[in-house]
């Protein structure tokens, strides 16, 4: 393929790279300060202007601190899993359609939703190892919550991620976004619910929160990293975040569509795409506030014994109901 | 009072016989006994039988000179019983009591390192309060240690080092401290975990020792309240109040009614901040931050009514020899009634969420439950008694201050779990309310001090106040100079330490941070 | 999980803060007012002075030194040392020494943290 400035363009500056990057720290930033209003607080308020750039400022000064690798890590694994896991997130957000088109011009191929959601699964277990490398006892037991945590929601997650795919026929994400005439909230309300619970448990936030629980095990799997690659870790977690909440838009919430009111149809685009992944970005962080952390047991029971009937339901509820909804699709 | 006295001094007649050379009482309420060496095991037999609720409140030693004298203070029948026994300082060792009362252990490892006792028996009579590498023959409450520098190297006991790699096996040894974000203060705990289960818990205290009870004996009296006061800076005015009380008793003096007033709001005060501190950081520890940022923003406006009072936020400097240092201005008091009331509302909210809140029950019902028997031999205090169904609350059973007219209840739950301890805690938060709405709509006229003597006849006398984290314990020692002979301070978080073994053993690792901060550590306190 | 039915009454309080001011005082824009009473840092008049010394023999923390002034002893204050419980205050039987409303005290030179006795007559937010 000739390597075209178009292509260029969109793979390092928009909607790729350079977009995702400070996409993500102004995505940071609201989730601080909306936690910090729900707890009657300022929040960031001195770096720039209400504090925008305090994401910013926290990866530079990580990127400043000395780099510590203890003397008797896995020295591979260790340096890699924090650059591993934040590119796998970086590559698996190039296929979601975020300006009405793919990032990698018609690289999206039936299945891709499939795709996405193993390279979020991949890129968890890169977090995994980064911690079983480690040789600290509080590394070892965090990453070993974060995959008994995993083995609990991944599977209720593909289920609620096929109710959308099922109602547009289609596995491709693009197909899906482009295909909800009438966004699959207002039809599938459930299924958005348990979506978002799902998204909080592979996000590791409350209640969900107990791979890297600070007043039990410090820092769970992040405990032994330092400098560049504890700022490329948060930084990956930061990206997670994103990426689920544009997943969940992108299924759910009509992805970039929407009214375009005057030309240049790509900018409206990807303001709706914004605004929506703002308000996802919100409800979690609500329900990151209401809840206290649980134990690895009752997450345990909440995955098995709740989220995958619940959502096992929720298929057959869509599939029961997708024939009154199939006349509203066309 | 008398009644239960002589009912013991007959009891402990009978029962010795020519074991006792001397039975006494030093003020109401605080009967002794001498017994010789080794004889302290039969009257405490003697007393344990006659009363199931007796605990051991304080093991003092006091170097007399020749001979070490060590006090066991028993708390029975709401008075305190002193077993007195002498031991040679050449060859100081005594029979242990850790089988009769398994909440002796610590208190009898502190005087064998401080004084330097062997107690015979003791399953695990290592260092507590000093550090590992102390030198190995100096102790210090002893009236002839010498100031030396140690040398470091080599007196390292490095014997009872623990690895961070697993040692038994399938055992991964964590280490909890001591610096851990779960904990506000240093203090290590060793624990053996397997998988997810605690099996076995090893404290280490003594992060924090500063020798208070040797400096004690530097300062004067007036200096010495400031010292103490400084302890804690959470229950400081406690201190300062039993410190103060205990002098008094010595003097015989007692205070204006206006400054009991006065005492037991400064009191309060002091009880309703800590109490929503420890709440606040009980929602930090199982990850409930909303809950920690809500009660500490509601918390200010406790610290604001101190400051109105006394003029600082944390340390009240409040409480003299002889009554309180300034007095309370009539038009604060409605300004305090306002606060209190808006107080009590948002007090409301916050029981209506313990009640009902279905996360914060999941972490914290049933977890690190520790039941009434256990509570009672390991004599702890305090709201973790109380949450354990122990009916134990030094304003009720000896009233000081002015606790003995204002009307209350004591707040007792039965369940024994993190959730009955911070209930516990909850609901005394609106007791105190109603306890401060009462002294300011009763508060008696009249002088707020009363001038003492600077030098202090000889004698002795013990003082309790119920802290917020429980049962308070001074014993003062005055040899007629303006400096004491011995202070003695036992802090509640001291006695309560014992029960985290207890709880955390058997439990998930999760709910170790959770039941840890129900029993509102304050290791400035314990290790003084 | 039938405890997850009841709804937890902090759903409705967080949200009805996204609505409501920031709790937080601007410090140092918005300055905090300081109440009557408030130990800050110590004024000394010269004028009722009889150089008892009894500051200085009651101070806990040893902050108080007895210097030579105009040929008597005057009390010099380390505030550096101070803990701020005004024994001092209580102790001097003519009151010379009082509190002032100053609380904000961090510097980065030594001798800001000492009243001396000769030249420290606060007029503003003496008490």
């Amino acid at each position: 393929m000739s390597l075209n400035p178009e292509f260029v363009f969109r793979v390092l500056v928009f909607p790729g790279f350079a977009f995702i990057l400070l996409f993500t720290m102004f995505c940071d930033w609201v989730e601080r300060k909306v936690e910090a209003r729900m707890q009657n607080r300022m929040g960031p308020a001195y770096t720039g202007p209400a504090g925008v750039l305090q994401p910013l400022a926290d990866f530079v000064k990580l990127l400043t601190k000395e780099d510590i690798v203890p003397f008797d890590t896995r020295n591979v694994v260790f340096r890699l899993a924090p650059i591993l896991s934040f590119s796998i997130f970086v590559f698996a957000f190039l296929f979601l359609p975020v300006d009405g088109v793919n990032v990698i011009l018609n690289s999206n191929f039936e299945g891709d939703l499939i795709l996405i959601l193993t390279l979020v699964s991949i890129a968890n277990f890169f977090l995994f190892l980064s911690g079983w490398s480690s040789t600290n006892p509080y590394s070892a037991v965090g990453a070993t919550r974060v995959l008994t945590q995993f083995l609990g929601y991944d599977i209720p997650l593909f289920i609620l991620a096929l109710a959308p795919a099922f109602l547009a026929s289609n596995l491709s994400i693009s197909a899906i976004a482009s295909s909800q005439n009438v966004p699959f909230i207002l039809l599938i309300p459930w299924a958005f619910a348990l979506f978002i619970i799902t998204l909080q448990a592979e996000l590791e936030k409350d209640p969900f929160d107990v791979p890297h629980a600070e007043t039990e095990i410090v820092g769970g799997y992040e405990t032994e990293y330092t400098g560049r690659r504890l700022a490329f870790l948060k930084l990956a977690k930061d990206v997670q975040i994103v990426l689920g909440a544009a997943i969940a838009v992108e299924l759910f919430l009509g992805g970039p569509y929407g009214p375009v009111f005057f030309s240049l149809p790509a900018f409206w685009y990807a303001l709706w795409f914004v605004l929506k992944l703002v308000v996802v970005i919100v409800i979690s962080e609500y329900l990151t506030c209401v809840f206290a952390r649980l134990r690895i047991d009752q997450v345990l029971v909440a995955n098995w014994k709740v989220l995958l009937p619940l959502s096992i339901l929720s298929l057959a509820a869509t599939v029961a109901l997708s024939l009154y909804f199939n006349p509203l699709m066309r | 009072m008398t009644n239960a006295e002589h009912e013991i001094a007959v009891l402990l007649n009978n029962k010795l016989g020519e074991k006792i050379l001397q039975t006494g009482t030093l003020q109401p309420g605080r009967a002794f006994v001498r017994v010789g060496a080794n004889a302290q095991r039969d009257a405490l037999e003697v007393l344990l039988e006659a009363d199931e609720n007796a605990g051991l409140s304080a093991l003092t030693g006091v170097d007399l000179g020749k001979t070490i004298e060590l006090m066991y203070h028993i708390r029975t029948r709401k008075i305190i019983v002193t077993i007195r026994t002498e031991v040679p300082k050449e060859d100081a060792k005594i029979k242990s009591v850790t089988d009769l009362i398994p909440g002796a252990n610590f208190h009898e490892r502190e005087v064998a390192d401080l004084f330097g006792v062997k107690f015979e028996g003791h399953p695990n009579l290592k260092r507590l309060v000093l550090p590992d590498d102390w030198p190995k023959n100096l102790f210090p409450l002893r009236k002839d240690a010498e100031v030396v520098v140690p040398n470091r190297m080599e007196n390292a006991d490095v014997s009872s080092g623990d690895g961070q790699t697993s040692s038994d096996g399938k055992l991964i040894n964590i280490i909890l401290g001591p610096q851990h974000p779960a904990l506000i203060e240093p203090e290590k705990f060793s624990l053996k975990v397997d998988g997810e289960i605690v099996r076995e818990v090893e404290p280490r205290i003594g992060y924090v020792h500063r020798g208070i009870e040797k400096a004690a004996e530097k300062r004067t009296y007036l200096q010495d309240i400031y010292l103490v006061e400084r302890i804690c800076g959470i229950c400081n005015a406690c201190h300062a109040a039993c410190f103060c009380q205990a002098v008094e008793a010595i003097l015989g003096v007692s205070v204006p009614s206006r400054a009991s007033y006065l005492r037991t709001l400064i009191l309060e005060l002091n009880r309703i901040h800590s109490h929503m501190l420890l709440l606040g950081h009980a929602g930090l520890e199982i990850g409930y931050e909303t809950l920690f940022q809500y009660m500490w923003r509601d918390r200010e406006a406790v610290m604001d009514i101190v400051e109105w009072l006394t003029g600082n936020r944390v340390i009240a400097s409040f409480i003299t020899i002889g009554g309180v240092r300034r007095d309370l201005q009539e038009e604060t008091i409605p300004k305090i009634k306002m606060e209190l009331a808006n107080l009590k509302k948002k007090m409301g909210f916050y029981k209506h969420l313990f009640e009902n809140d279905p996360t914060f029950k999941m972490r914290t019902k049933n977890v690190g439950v520790l039941s009434k028997q256990d509570a009672l031999k390991l004599c702890v205090v305090g709201p973790v008694a109380r949450g354990s169904d122990v009916k134990m609350d030094v304003r009720k059973d000896e009233p000081y201050a002015a606790y003995g007219e204002i009307p209350f209840n004591m707040v007792t739950y039965s369940e024994g779990g993190s959730w009955a301890r911070l209930m516990v805690r909850l609901d005394e938060i609106i007791e105190s309310i109603n306890i401060i709405n009462y002294v300011l709509e009763n508060l008696p006229s009249g002088p707020y001090r009363v001038r003492v003597p600077r030098i202090v006849p000889a004698g002795e006398a013990i003082s309790r106040v119920e802290a917020p984290r429980g049962e308070l314990f001074y014993y003062v020692k005055s040899n007629g100079t303006a400096y004491p002979e011995r202070v003695k301070v036992r802090t509640p978080t001291f006695a309560n330490i014992l029960s985290f073994v207890r709880i955390a053993e058997g439990g998930n690792i999760a709910d170790v941070p959770a039941s840890f901060v129900s029993l509102d550590p304050c290791f400035s306190c314990t290790d003084r | 999980m039938r405890q997850m039915a009841k709804l937890s009454p902090m759903l409705r309080e967080v949200f009805s803060h996204v609505f409501k001011k920031p709790a937080t005082r601007k410090y140092p824009e918005v300055k905090p007012k300081v109440p009557v009473g408030f130990r800050g840092k110590h004024v000394f008049d010269i004028s009722l002075c009889v150089s008892c010394g009894l500051c200085a023999r009651d101070c806990p923390a040893k902050a108080i030194e007895m210097v030579d002034v105009d040929g008597k002893k005057r009390p010099l204050f380390h505030l550096d040392l101070c803990i701020f419980c005004y024994q001092c205050a209580e102790s001097c039987p003519r009151n010379a020494i009082k509190s002032s409303e100053i609380f904000e005290l961090a510097s980065t030179d030594k001798s800001d943290l000492v009243v001396k006795p000769q030249t420290d007559f606060q007029e503003s937010g003496g008490a």
